[in-house]
Order: C-alpha cells, then sequence, then structure tokens
C-alpha cells in the first residue's frame, strides 16, 4: 500500500508501477567479460535497511525511476528519474 | 441461566411500544426486539445452547456481547445467502433472518458428536500429527497413510459452519476513501477524539464496526453524557461509517475497512453492494478501539450460562436483558462491581467473589446494604451442569491461602459472569509492527502507536478511568502532543490493583479448562506442548492451535501466554507475543474481490477483427487477456474437423488469419539501427530500408527472450513486431534499456500494438488474392514485393503496410491495416476471396502448419532455452556483441548434451498423443527423461500425428536409438521416431516464388 511519487506524475499507489530490481548495479558494456557479466546479472545484496531499487511507473509515464526504500518499513526517501541526463534533455526540449 | 427482559425508567429507548420482529432459529420462528443482537434475541427466547465445540462438540453459549464472542457462531441465511460462522454477538437481528446452529448433529440440545467428549484426553494438542501424520518409525508411509484415511471423517467431525457452494448472488463494491484524521472507534474516547478533530477543521471520518454507535455507552446505564456528546457529533459535518470494521493496517497508514450495508437499506434498494471494502488513506490514525474483557481457565468454564461481566452489563442496559436471577460474579478487578450493582438493582442476588483479599473502601461502601454477598480472596474453581441441563447450575469455590488456592465451598446459581482483565485492542497497531510492551502492573500488552501518525486513545491505550479517557482523546485529536511525548493520561487508574488472574488449579478438582474456547485448547494443552518444548509462543500457537481459530485468540492468548510462562518460570513479557495479522475480525473473500469476478476477473483484449470474426462464426480462445480467433466452423464440424480442413485449404490455396495480437513497436531516432542491432542476436545495421527480418532477443543472462520480424520504414523508423505473449514485456524491456543503461542512444519506442490491424494471407493464391485488393497491383510482384519485402500501399485509397512475411510456410502476406478500418476492409478482402477456394483460420491451423514448419513459440521458448537450443544458433553473430551475448557463453550453456528441438513422429502412423509426454529410451522409462513433447498436431500435410519437443544432444544424439514416448497420466506409451523440426517443406520451397 506504499505510495511512490513520481517526479512527473506525483503521487501514485504502487499499484500503478512494477517493480525492476536492484538500482545500483552497473551494467557492464556489451563486450565486457562473461565473469563481469556474471557478477552484474547474478550477485544480489540483501539488503536490511536502504537500498536504491528502480521501479517503472507502468500505468503512468512509464519511466523507469530510482527510488530509495527502507526494505524493513517500505518507508520511501527520495524517487528520481533513472535517465542519467534527463535534467539536460528536459531542458533541450523545453 | 434463564434471561429476562426488564424495564428501566433511564433507558434510552423509552419503552414506546418496542417494535417486535420476527426471525428463525433452526427454522422455528420466534421474536425479537429490534435492535437486538442475534444473541440478544437468542437470550431473550430462552435459547442457551447456541453451538457445539469445535473438537469435543460441547454445547456452548453466548459468552459475551462483541467481537471476541467464542461461543455464539451461528449461520445466517439460507442457500446462496448462507453465511457461516457469524458471531451472534455483533449482529443484528433483521425481519426473517435464518439463523441456524453449528456443527451439531441431529441437533444441537442432543449432538452425536459429544460423545467425543468422553474420549477427550486422546485429543490432546497434536494428537492429529502424532497419531496419524506418522510417529518415527511409522512416519515414512504408514502413519500418512492412516491420515489420509481417516481426513475426511475427523474433518466432518471437528470445524464450525458450513459455506454455501452456491454462487454469490451480491455485489460488493471497492472505494478508495481519503482523510486527514481517521477514528477508528466510537466509544467515549472515539467519540471525544472526533468532535475535538472536527473542531480543527480537518477532514475526520468515524468508524464503528458495531450497527450502533456508542461503544461502550451503550452499556452504561446512565446514558445522558452520551445523548450529549451525540448532540456535539451532529454539529460537525462528520462521516460515520457504522457496521464497519478496520480489519487492517499496512504502509503509508492505510486502513483496509469492510463496511456492511444495512439489510434494510438494500430491502429498500435491493441493487446495493452487500459490503464495500474502502482502502482508507489517512494522515492520522486514532485508535480508539477499546478493551476487552478476558476470561480465565477453571474446570468447565465453558459451560452455557458463563459469559464476561460486561457482557452482562451490556445486555442489561442496552437490551434490557437480565441475564439470571441468581448470578455469580468472579473477578480480580474493580470494573466488575459496577456491574453487580446494577444487576441487583435490576432484580437479581448476586454473589462476588474477587481474588484480591483486600479491596478498597469505596467499593465495601458501594455494596453496603445491597443483596450482595462478597467474598474476598475467593475465585470459581469449577463450574458444574445441572443434571439434565448443560447450562451451569453450581459452582465450586476456590480460596486463596499461603500455598495456593484450595477447594472451599459450594454455590448454586443460575449464571456466572467472569472478568480477569481488560486487554486493550492493540491489533492494528501490532499489523504494522509498532512496539507492544507488556504491563505488568495492569496485566495487559501495551501499544503506544508510532508516535508519528498512529495514536492510541481511551482504554485502548490501556486507561480505565472515564475521564482520563475522555483527556487522552483530547490530546491525540487536538494535536497539542509532540513527538516522542507520553500521553499524560494514567494508564490504569483502578482503585485497588487487578491481581493477575490466569488460571484456578485445585489438586481436588479434575475438568477441562479451556482457554480457547472456539478452538477447544485447554490449559493442559499449554502444559503439554511446554513438555514437548515447543515453548516459543510461535511454536505454541501452531501446535495447540491456540487463537487460530475466526477470533483469532482475542480472549485466550493473553492466559496461553501466561501460562507458558507460569510453565518456564519466567514473566510474561519475556513470553512475548505473536504478531497480529489482519483480518481483525473474519472478512468475506467477496468484499475482497469486489467487482473483480466473472467477466470482470481480468481485462480483455479484443482484437479490432473480433466482432467480424465473431459475425463469421468464429470460435474464440483466451490467448493471455487476449480473445483470439480458435477456428471457424462449418455446419457439423467440431474443433478437430475445422483446423483440418482450415490448414488444408491455406497450403492448397488460400486462408486467411486475424494476427493482430502480436505485439507492434515503433522504433524511431538516428540512433534506431545502433539500438536494433544490440538487441538481437543477428545483425541489423545493414537491413535495407522496405525489409524485414526475423530477429531473436535474448535476456541478459543468456536465455531466448522473445522473437519476431522487424520492419525498415525508413531511414530512422522501424516497426518491430514482438509474440502475443511478451508483448509487454519487451516494451518494458526497451525502455529500460533506453532509460537507465544506453541514455545516450537517441531512441524512442512506441507501442503501436493497437493502432493496428494485422491478418495474414497465406497460401498458393496469396498473390492473386493481393492483386485483386491493392490499388495497384504492380506494387505487389515478387520483383516489388519479394521475400521479406515491405511495402506501403493503398487498399481501397486507405495507406497500409504489407510486409511478405510467412509463419505457415507458405507463401504469404502479412497486411498491417489501420484500426479504425479492420471491419471493412476485413469484408472487403474476405468478399475478393470468394473467387477462390479460400478459408478463414484460426489459432489452431496456425499452430498445425507451424508445428509441420518446425516455427517456434512459447511452448517451446519457455525461458530455459538457448538459441542453440531451438535449432537457430547461426543466428548469433559471431561480429557484434549483443545483449546476452556474454552470459550465453557460459559452459552449461554450450554443452553438446543440451536437450534441442527436434521433431517427433509415431512409429505406428495411426497413433496419437499428448504434449507434455516424456520421451525415453526404451527400457528405461524410470527416472529423468531424455526428452519431452511441446506441441503436438494432427499434420494434414503428413497424413499423421506430429509433435515437437526436446532431447538430449538432439536429432544426432538419438539417430540410432530406440526411442519411446510416455505419458504416465494418461497411459500412453508408444515407439516414436525422433526427425528434424522441420517436418514439411524443409528447404522452404513454397515461401518463394
Ligand atoms: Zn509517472
Amino acid at each position: 500500500m506504499i505510495q511512490i511519487s513520481c517526479p512527473f506524475c506525483g503521487k501514485r499507489d504502487h499499484s500503478e508501477f512494477s517493480y525492476g530490481g536492484d538500482g545500483q548495479i552497473n551494467y557492464p558494456p556489451l563486450d565486457a567479460s562473461e565473469d563481469t557479466w556474471h557478477d552484474a546479472v547474478f550477485l544480489r545484496e540483501n539488503i536490511y535497511g536502504r537500498q536504491i531499487e528502480t521501479w517503472q511507473h507502468l500505468y503512468g509515464c512509464r519511466s523507469w525511476l530510482l527510488v530509495e526504500r527502507d526494505t524493513r518499513t517500505h518507508e520511501i526517501f527520495s524517487v528520481k528519474l533513472a535517465h542519467s541526463d534527463w535534467q539536460k534533455l528536459m531542458e533541450e526540449n523545453r | 441461566m434463564t434471561a429476562i427482559r426488564v424495564s428501566q425508567q433511564s433507558s434510552i429507548n423509552k419503552h414506546k411500544e418496542e417494535e417486535t420482529i420476527s426471525f428463525f432459529w433452526n427454522n422455528k420462528k420466534l421474536r425479537a426486539r429490534k435492535g437486538d443482537s442475534i444473541s440478544a434475541a437468542l437470550l431473550a427466547n430462552k435459547c442457551q445452547i447456541i453451538g457445539r465445540s469445535f473438537k469435543y462438540h460441547r454445547a456452548r453459549g453466548v459468552t459475551s456481547a462483541g467481537v471476541e464472542e467464542a461461543g455464539a457462531l451461528v449461520t445466517t441465511g439460507k442457500g446462496a445467502y448462507t453465511e457461516p460462522n457469524v458471531r451472534a454477538s455483533t449482529t443484528e437481528i433483521s425481519e426473517g433472518l435464518f439463523v441456524y446452529s453449528q456443527n451439531a448433529w441431529p441437533s444441537v440440545r442432543f449432538d452425536m458428536g459429544s460423545i467425543l467428549n468422553l474420549f477427550g484426553r486422546f485429543f490432546a494438542a497434536g494428537f492429529y500429527y502424532k497419531t496419524f501424520m506418522g510417529i518415527p518409525p511409522l512416519e515414512w508411509g504408514r502413519g500418512t497413510g492412516i491420515w489420509m484415511f481417516f481426513e475426511k471423517f475427523i474433518r466432518k467431525a471437528a470445524g464450525l459452519g458450513t459455506a454455501s457452494r452456491l454462487e454469490d448472488p451480491d455485489s460488493y463494491e471497492h472505494l478508495h476513501t481519503h482523510t486527514d484524521i481517521l477514528v477508528i472507534g466510537s466509544g467515549p474516547a472515539g467519540i471525544q477524539a472526533t468532535i475535538q478533530a472536527a473542531k480543527t477543521g480537518k477532514d475526520v471520518l468515524l468508524v464503528e464496526q458495531d450497527y450502533a454507535i456508542g461503544g461502550s455507552y451503550l452499556s452504561l446505564l446512565d446514558k445522558s453524557e452520551f445523548k450529549k456528546q451525540t448532540i456535539k457529533l451532529k454539529k460537525h459535518n462528520i462521516t460515520v461509517l457504522t457496521r464497519t470494521t478496520a480489519f487492517g493496517l499496512y504502509d503509508d497508514t492505510t486502513v483496509g475497512l469492510v463496511e456492511i450495508i444495512c439489510p434494510e437499506e438494500r430491502d429498500k434498494k435491493p441493487r446495493k453492494p452487500r459490503q464495500r471494502f474502502h482502502i482508507c488513506r489517512t494522515k492520522r490514525l486514532i485508535l480508539a478501539t477499546g478493551a476487552l474483557e478476558r476470561n480465565y481457565a477453571f474446570s468447565n468454564n465453558d459451560l452455557p450460562g458463563i459469559m464476561t461481566v460486561s457482557s452482562a452489563r451490556t445486555y442489561l442496559n442496552r437490551f434490557q436483558l437480565l441475564v439470571g436471577s441468581n448470578i455469580v460474579i468472579s473477578t480480580n478487578n474493580d470494573s466488575a462491581y459496577e456491574t453487580g450493582l446494577e444487576l441487583e438493582t435490576a432484580g437479581a442476588s448476586v454473589t462476588i467473589l474477587d481474588s484480591r483479599e483486600q479491596i478498597a473502601d469505596l467499593l465495601l461502601e458501594q455494596i453496603l446494604g445491597k443483596r450482595i454477598n462478597l467474598y474476598l480472596g475467593s475465585a470459581v474453581a469449577k463450574a458444574k451442569h445441572g443434571v439434565i441441563s448443560p447450562c451451569v447450575k453450581h459452582i465450586e469455590i476456590a480460596q486463596k491461602t499461603n500455598d495456593g488456592w484450595r477447594q472451599s465451598g459450594a454455590l448454586s446459581c443460575d449464571c456466572l459472569l467472569v472478568s480477569a482483565g481488560w486487554s486493550p485492542v492493540i491489533h492494528l497497531a501490532s499489523h504494522q509492527g509498532c512496539p507492544i510492551e507488556w504491563n505488568e502492573e495492569n496485566a495487559c500488552f501495551i501499544s503506544n502507536g508510532d508516535n508519528k501518525s498512529i495514536f492510541f486513545a481511551g482504554s485502548a491505550a490501556g486507561i480505565w478511568q472515564f475521564e482520563d479517557c475522555i483527556q487522552s482523546a483530547k490530546e491525540v485529536a487536538g494535536e497539542t502532543r509532540t513527538k516522542g511525548q507520553k500521553p499524560s493520561s494514567i494508564i490504569g487508574g483502578w482503585r485497588t490493583a487487578i491481581a493477575p488472574l490466569y488460571e484456578i488449579r485445585v489438586p481436588t478438582i479434575k475438568g477441562k479448562a479451556f482457554i480457547d474456547l472456539q478452538h477447544d485448547v485447554t490449559a493442559s494443552d499449554v502444559r503439554l506442548a511446554h513438555q514437548e518444548g515447543f515453548i516459543s509462543v510461535e511454536h505454541l500457537k501452531r501446535y495447540t492451535t491456540l487463537g487460530m481459530a475466526t477470533d483469532q485468540g482475542k480472549m485466550g492468548n493473553v492466559i496461553g501466554l501466561a501460562l507458558m510462562a507460569d510453565a518456564l518460570n519466567r514473566p510474561i513479557g519475556d513470553v512475548g507475543v505473536t504478531r497480529f495479522r489482519p483480518p481483525y475480525t473474519s472478512i468475506s473473500l467477496g468484499a475482497l474481490a469486489g467487482m473483480h469476478r466473472q467477466s470482470h476477473f481480468k481485462p480483455i483484449r479484443k482484437t479490432p477483427f473480433n466482432n467480424w470474426s465473431l459475425a463469421n462464426n468464429g470460435i474464440m480462445i483466451d490467448a493471455g487477456l487476449w480473445h483470439r480467433p480458435w477456428y471457424y466452423p462449418k455446419q457439423g464440424e467440431n474443433l478437430q474437423d475445422a483446423y483440418i480442413r482450415e490448414a488444408t485449404i491455406t497450403r492448397r490455396s488460400l486462408g486467411i488469419c486475424d494476427v493482430s495480437s502480436l505485439g507492434k513497436i515503433m522504433v524511431q531516432g538516428p540512433d534506431s539501427t545502433t539500438f536494433l542491432n544490440r538487441i538481437y542476436t543477428n545483425p541489423f545495421a545493414k537491413l535495407a530500408i522496405g525489409k524485414a527480418r526475423y530477429g531473436i532477443i535474448l535476456r541478459d543472462d543468456g536465455m531466448v527472450f522473445d522473437d519476431g520480424t522487424t520492419w525498415r520504414l525508413s531511414e530512422n523508423s522501424y516497426l518491430m513486431t514482438t509474440t502475443t505473449n511478451h508483448a509487454a514485456a519487451v516494451m518494458a524491456t526497451l525502455e529500460e534499456l533506453l532509460q537507465t543503461r544506453w541514455p545516450d542512444l537517441r531512441v524512442h519506442v512506441t507501442s503501436v500494438t493497437e493502432q493496428w490491424a494485422g491478418c495474414a494471407i497465406a497460401g498458393p493464391n496469396s498473390r492473386s488474392l493481393l492483386s485483386e485488393i491493392v490499388d495497384d497491383p504492380s506494387e505487389i510482384s515478387n520483383e516489388t514485393l519479394p521475400f521479406m519485402g515491405v511495402r506501403q500501399v493503398l487498399l481501397q485509397n486507405i495507406p497500409c503496410y504489407i510486409a511478405r512475411i510467412s509463419f505457415s510456410g507458405e507463401r504469404a502476406f502479412e497486411v498491417y491495416i489501420p484500426s479504425d478500418y479492420s471491419h471493412t476492409m476485413m469484408q472487403f478482402i474476405w468478399n475478393k476471396a470468394q473467387k477462390f477456394e479460400s478459408c478463414l483460420y484460426g489459432l489452431e491451423a496456425l499452430g498445425t502448419m507451424r508445428i509441420e514448419k518446425g516455427h517456434v513459440t512459447g511452448a517451446e521458448i519457455d525461458g530455459r532455452v538457448t538459441i542453440e537450443d531451438i535449432g537457430l544458433g547461426k543466428m548469433a553473430s559471431q561480429n557484434k556483441d549483443f545483449v546476452g551475448s556474454a552470459l550465453r557463453k557460459r559452459e552449461m550453456l554450450t554443452s553438446p548434451n543440451r536437450p534441442q528441438l527436434v521433431g517427433i513422429f509415431p512409429k505406428d502412423k495411426n497413433k496419437t498423443f499428448s504434449a507434455g509426454a516424456l520421451l525415453n529410451e526404451a527400457g528405461k522409462r524410470k527416472g529423468h527423461p531424455l526428452g519431452w513433447i511441446t506441441a503436438v498436431t494432427y499434420s494434414p500435410a503428413l497424413g499423421h500425428w506430429i509433435a515437437l519437443g526436446f532431447i538430449e544432444g538432439g536429432l544426432t544424439a538419438v539417430e540410432d536409438k530406440h526411442i519411446v514416448l510416455s505419458d504416465e497420466l494418461r497411459s500412453n506409451f508408444l515407439d516414436v521416431e525422433i526427425v528434424s523440426p522441420h517436418m514439411y517443406d524443409p528447404e522452404g520451397k513454397r515461401l518463394h516464388g
């Protein structure tokens, strides 16, 4: 029953979103080694506390988001767009 | 116990000709007063035995006047309206209501099952597990077998009410409710908090589980204060919901409410829902949920005629029912005295046994000169029923001595009232994990909420004095209290301290002492659990089933914990409490399902051709959310006749099929080519404009994700198609890659699945048909539109796309029409098709033709296969990197022994088989199979049944082996021949030209 504040759409019920996964994984380039890819795809921390995770506003603007959430209390501390250049893009298109 | 109606001058219902209504108790017509609960109506009609208990079939009567009710569970309604396990204590009687007793045969007064009571010692905690689930060394096999044999008999004998198996004729609603302040409970604290909160100008919602507001006010003799408060309440514009239970507290102070619509209101407006499920979001939650009175364990404490002290007060002052004429009260606290006085005033003779050896002078003064006998340092040790009547008739008294309790005398009575302390209702806070503490001084668990948005007021906070309750309500509602500050009101507040009382055990007295009346859990069960090592509260609960019945141990949990603490010789606070889980009281599944049932269970997706297909005799099948045409039967045809005809005509001449459900994604922007080249395993860097290419997408882990064709429409614009099943997942993945991994790529993806209606036109005559329908037939010649070519063409002056791609293996085209024109255009195409031998074909014939060709779908691409497994290894480029290219090279994924796609023929061509069957070497049918079947069909082209499947090592590994197919479930065993998956036209001659 948590609510997520989408930077575009405002505060919405979590049922509009779909959970992605660990938001702190740095996916390697496509030509990286098998071992590097193995670690990125399969090794996950099981965090007890605050973690950054990805969610998609599936039934809204379809943005992928980085959400900082406490896995114990479900309290959400921050939400931002996952796209690293979004601020620049927004200005260019203003 | 024989209850009688009394007249009280000060009562709020000033006996203005009480309105009477009729109801049915086990089909016998009885009369009740309007406003009675079922319990009150039954008591007024001298019905004392209401049900039979869960395990021992002991007679059970009314034990309370609230949600903690453990004895008076009934079934209401008939047929499809049957509702089992209804608490008689909280359900309003209504005109013509059918009420039935439960778990009794042939009747509640004489129940055959009660013979189980005689064998009670065999039915102690863990009995079923030990006897039937297996005791070493019997647990392997024999024990389980015995359990399976006896289970159905035991399940029939043990239990409560039986639900109807008919469809629920009522409707239910879901609502999203928002408020600033939600107050739960409309007793003195709840009403005060509501008034206080409304004064601040905030939105306030007050909910009450009872059918009348007032809470404990309703149980008071003097109702003047209640009247004053209700007038104040009405002055403010406050939403008040009665019959509404806050059953669960969730994240972000979201409260689950179930509102039962007043039966009378529904009689007037029958289309009203039976219940409403509110998802209520509030900024501040005030729990004025009150406290529940406990009983304690003593021999035969479950006899009809035994109830809590406060419930007798409720029956007296709310329902004008005096529950007995010769009443014994057994208590350990002050709260029982007022009730004792009121019962005496109403005409009963009253004896109070107080387990405390001293009480405050004020209490002594109050009872002075009344017909009240007081025994200090005393408690009930055993209740006894009459010679014929199973109701309480006598009690044995125990007297406190220096070394425990000792039998000290006997009394006769017709009603026994018990009060062994009060448990604040802290369930909702517990749902959200708020801290809960054992308060030794008041012998109860207390929670302070979370000091942020969840607050307690009144006796729910462990505050007993009326004025203190009111003060606490003012504080939590007026928001004067700041974070971390404790309430100024006094927790507790009795004149004489409560003396903990959980069990009276006297060596000279035997008999079952219950702690959980609903599940027949006794004090000795708890001791047995301790003896056998189940000492954690979670184990205790599961081993004895304490607190697992419909009342969730509202009365009994604390007693169980206290007895365990006693056995462990540790303080109760150390033993802990199991976390409460929603729902607080049982709620109906109908309310949770709401309108999401039958055809509204999930959304339906219809293709733009849906109505046209239905009008042309199409039979639909569910494919995910989609309704897709399955087959188009002619007169007298069944599914098999139809699909064989459809596939035959398509291969011989011409067939048309709705393929609109395929996912369609526009990929646009200057970096589209780079993007697609990273997504697909095969090269996309040099796809010419006006050409389509079949491509495969892997997941990061190297497994096959999806496949489809992608068409280059212009320099920077592509139309990607996906499988029907994975359309949404592919779209989300593309968005994820663009937004999170490759933000530098200038690409935009848009789902256009709904914008285009697609139909496949397949068969040797497909081009002939197309030349009839396109405005300029030169555009679709073999030269202008070669295999895998794409063109925008005009059909009836409407711009459409034609792509020459084939799933059937025939010369074929896919025509994409703007959805709005789909119906007319399909009619136009179909009219022109009448010139040829032609048919409409559905999903079944489509499947037949793709199996014949060895084309894979979701049945094969099930998330566990590599690109090599499905025989498409050549499509994985060696010259570029793509999603999944690193991890697909993992050792186990490149093993030549992996199961690979093959075709399967029965050796005897008359035989059939089914998907899911296993493949083995002859004589090695046991154990892990060599392979399995994924899809089967009768092949009209080959004239026998064929299949696709996987087998270890693929075709070459089993060429000289004798392979058998086994389908254990259908007892089908036969010899098969493993062949190439390309079972029909392997060279693909029919596609070209
Ligand atoms: Zn959004």
